[in-house]
C-alpha cells in the first residue's frame, strides 16, 4: 500500500516574478486518483514539476513516502508529448527509469516487457518510436512512468493531443493499471468530462498567485457513465465553478 | 538505373577528354599525362616498393591524427556545450586559434617535433581538431531539453549518467556530420605534412614532381582520392549503423 502524500504551504515561483502559487496544500490519500484542474497558466505543471522533484519550492514542504521500496522511484511522471528517447527501442524507453535502480539487468528487461504487455504494447518493444503511433507513443510514455512502479504517479494532460476515441481507451487503460497496482495518481487536465470520469477527488485551482479555491469529491460509482444525469450533473458543477475562479482571477 | 548510367557516361566522358588531349597535341603530355600512362607508372611504383611503403605510412599519420583530433576536438566540444564557465572562457581563445589555416602551423611542427612522425601527427590533427569541436559543441548544444528533463524525472539527474544516456545519443547525428568532414580534411593535411619531408603519399608526391615525372605525381593523386572514398565508405557504413534508430 502507498504512503499518505501530505503537501504543506507550497509557495512557488520563477526566478524573481511574483510566485505562480502560494499556501498550497493538499492531503493525497494513499491509492487516491485526484484530478487538478484550472485555467491555462494558472501554474498546473509548476506544481508537478515541484512534486516531481525537478524544481524546488520557495517555501512549504511536500512529505513523500521516505525513501522509495527497493526497485523503485517516490515519483514517476507522464509528460503531455511522450518524449520518448529516439534512439532507444520502445523496450529500451520503457527500462529507462529503472536502470540505476540497482536491479539485475535481466530483470530490468522482465518489468520492461510486462509493462509494455499491461499498454497492450507487448509486441512492439523491439521498434523505435518513430515506428509508433501517436497513441502508441503515449502508451510508451505512461508504461516507463508504470515500469518504475511509483507511489505517486504524475500525469500532465497526457491524453489532450489524442483523438476522443484513442482518449477514453487509454482512461480505461489508465483506471485498470491504477485498479490493479493501487500507486496514489495526481492527473492534471483541462477536460472536465475527463476528470469527472477518472477521479475520486478534484482540485480545482485559481487566481494569481493560484491556490486550491474548490475541492470536490466525486461520489459516483464506477465503472462510470459518461451519459448520466448525475455524470453530466458533476461536469456542470465543475464547469461553474472554473468560470466563477476565473472571473474572479481577473488578469488571467 | 538511369543515375548510374550518367554517371559511368560522364566518368567515360572525362577520361576521353583527358586521353584526346595530350594525345591531340592539345598539351605536352609532360604537363598532363594521358589516363593510359597511368597503369604503368603505377606498376613501376608498386614493383619498387615505394607504393605500399608510401600508403602505409600516410596511413599510419592518418589514423593516428584523425583519432587524436577527432577524440580531443569533440571532448572539448561537449564539455564546453556542458559548461557555460568554461565555453565563457574558451570563448576568446577559440576565436583567435580557429582561423588560423592548419598550414601555418607547419613551421611549429616543425620547430617543436623536427622533420618526424609527430610533426605529421600534429598538422592533421589542428586540420582536424576544430571541425570536431564545433560539431560537437553544436550538436550537445541541440540535444532537446525536453529530453535532459525526462533523465532528471527518472532518476538520471547527475552530469554522467546526463552525458551518457541523453548528450551523446543525442548529438551523436551532429558529432558524426563534424568527423565525415575531419575525414576529408585529414587527407589534406596528410599531404600537406608531408610535402616538408615526412615520408609519406606527400613526400613521394613532391620528389615525383621535382624529377617532372607527373604520371607518378598522377598515380598518386589517385591514391589519394582512392584512400579518402574507402575512408568515406567505410564510415557511411558506421554512421548508418549507429543511426539506426534514425527514419
Ligand atoms: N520557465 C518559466 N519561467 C518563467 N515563468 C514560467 C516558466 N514556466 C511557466 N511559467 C509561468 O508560470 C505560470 C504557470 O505555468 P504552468 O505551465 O504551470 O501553467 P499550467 O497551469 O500548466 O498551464 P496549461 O494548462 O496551459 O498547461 C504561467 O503564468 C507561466 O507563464
Ligand atoms: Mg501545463
Amino acid at each position: 500500500m502507498a504512503a499518505l502524500i501530505d503537501i504543506r504551504d507550497l509557495a512557488i515561483g520563477y526566478g524573481d516574478a511574483p510566485p505562480v502559487l502560494e499556501g498550497f496544500s493538499a492531503t493525497l490519500e494513499p491509492g487516491s486518483f485526484t484530478a487538478l484542474v484550472g485555467p491555462s497558466g494558472v501554474g498546473k505543471s509548476t506544481l508537478l514539476r515541484v512534486l516531481s522533484g525537478l524544481a524546488a519550492p520557495r517555501a512549504g514542504s511536500v512529505a513523500l513516502p521516505g525513501r522509495a521500496q527497493p526497485g523503485r522511484r517516490t515519483t514517476a511522471m507522464v509528460f503531455q508529448e511522450a518524449r520518448l528517447l529516439p534512439w532507444r527501442r520502445v523496450a529500451g524507453n520503457v527500462a529507462f527509469g529503472l536502470e540505476g535502480l540497482g536491479l539485475p539487468s535481466t530483470e530490468r528487461r522482465a518489468r520492461a516487457e510486462e509493462t509494455l504487455a499491461l499498454v497492450g504494447l507487448g509486441e512492439m518493444g523491439r521498434r523505435w518510436p518513430h515506428q509508433l503511433s501517436g497513441g502508441q507513443r503515449q502508451r510508451v510514455n505512461l508504461a516507463r512512468a508504470l515500469a518504475v512502479a511509483p507511489e505517486l504517479l504524475l500525469l500532465d494532460e497526457p491524453f489532450s493531443a489524442l483523438d476522443a476515441i484513442t482518449r477514453h481507451t487509454l482512461q480505461d487503460e489508465l483506471l485498470r493499471l491504477w485498479r490493479e497496482t493501487g500507486t496514489t495518481i495526481l492527473f492534471v487536465t483541462h477536460d472536465l468530462d475527463e476528470a469527472v470520469y477518472l477521479a475520486d477527488r478534484v482540485i480545482l485551482l485559481g487566481g494569481r498567485p493560484a491556490r486550491a479555491v474548490r475541492d470536490f469529491r466525486v461520489d459516483l460509482h464506477r465503472p462510470r457513465e459518461r451519459d448520466t444525469t448525475a455524470f453530466a450533473e458533476r461536469v456542470r458543477e465543475l464547469r461553474g465553478a472554473l468560470s466563477e475562479s476565473v472571473a474572479d482571477g481577473a488578469g488571467i | 538505373m538511369a543515375r548510374l548510367s550518367y554517371a559511368v557516361l560522364g566518368l567515360a566522358l572525362f577520361l576521353l577528354l583527358w586521353e584526346a588531349a595530350p594525345r591531340l597535341g592539345l598539351i605536352q603530355s609532360l604537363f598532363l599525362p594521358p589516363p593510359s600512362a597511368i597503369p604503368g607508372a603505377f606498376l613501376g611504383e608498386l614493383r619498387a616498393g615505394f607504393w605500399v611503403d608510401a600508403v602505409l605510412a600516410s596511413l599510419g599519420h592518418y589514423l593516428l591524427g584523425l583519432a587524436v583530433g577527432t577524440a580531443s576536438g569533440t571532448a572539448l566540444g561537449i564539455a564546453a556545450a556542458l559548461n557555460d564557465r568554461l565555453e565563457a572562457g574558451l570563448s576568446w581563445v577559440v576565436r583567435i586559434l580557429r582561423p588560423v589555416p592548419g598550414l601555418a602551423w607547419v613551421p611549429f611542427a616543425v620547430v617543436w617535433f623536427g622533420i618526424t612522425e609527430a610533426a605529421a601527427t600534429f598538422i592533421i590533427v589542428v586540420g582536424v581538431f576544430w571541425i570536431n569541436y564545433y560539431a560537437a559543441f553544436g550538436a550537445a548544444k541541440a540535444v532537446d531539453r525536453d529530453l535532459l528533463e525526462v533523465a532528471d524525472a527518472f532518476g538520471h539527474g547527475g552530469t554522467w549518467p546526463r552525458l551518457v544516456k541523453v548528450v551523446l545519443p543525442g548529438s551523436t547525428a551532429g558529432i558524426l556530420a563534424g568527423v565525415r568532414t575531419g575525414l576529408g580534411q585529414a587527407w589534406m593535411a596528410v599531404v600537406a605534412a608531408e610535402l616538408f619531408g615526412v615520408p609519406g603519399l606527400g613526400q613521394r608526391m613532391m620528389q615525383a614532381s621535382s624529377l617532372l615525372a607527373t604520371d607518378v605525381v598522377v598515380v598518386y593523386m589517385i591514391t589519394i582520392a582512392a584512400l579518402y572514398g574507402l575512408t568515406d565508405a567505410i564510415f557511411v557504413q558506421v554512421r548508418d549503423r549507429l543511426l539506426a534508430w534514425q527514419r
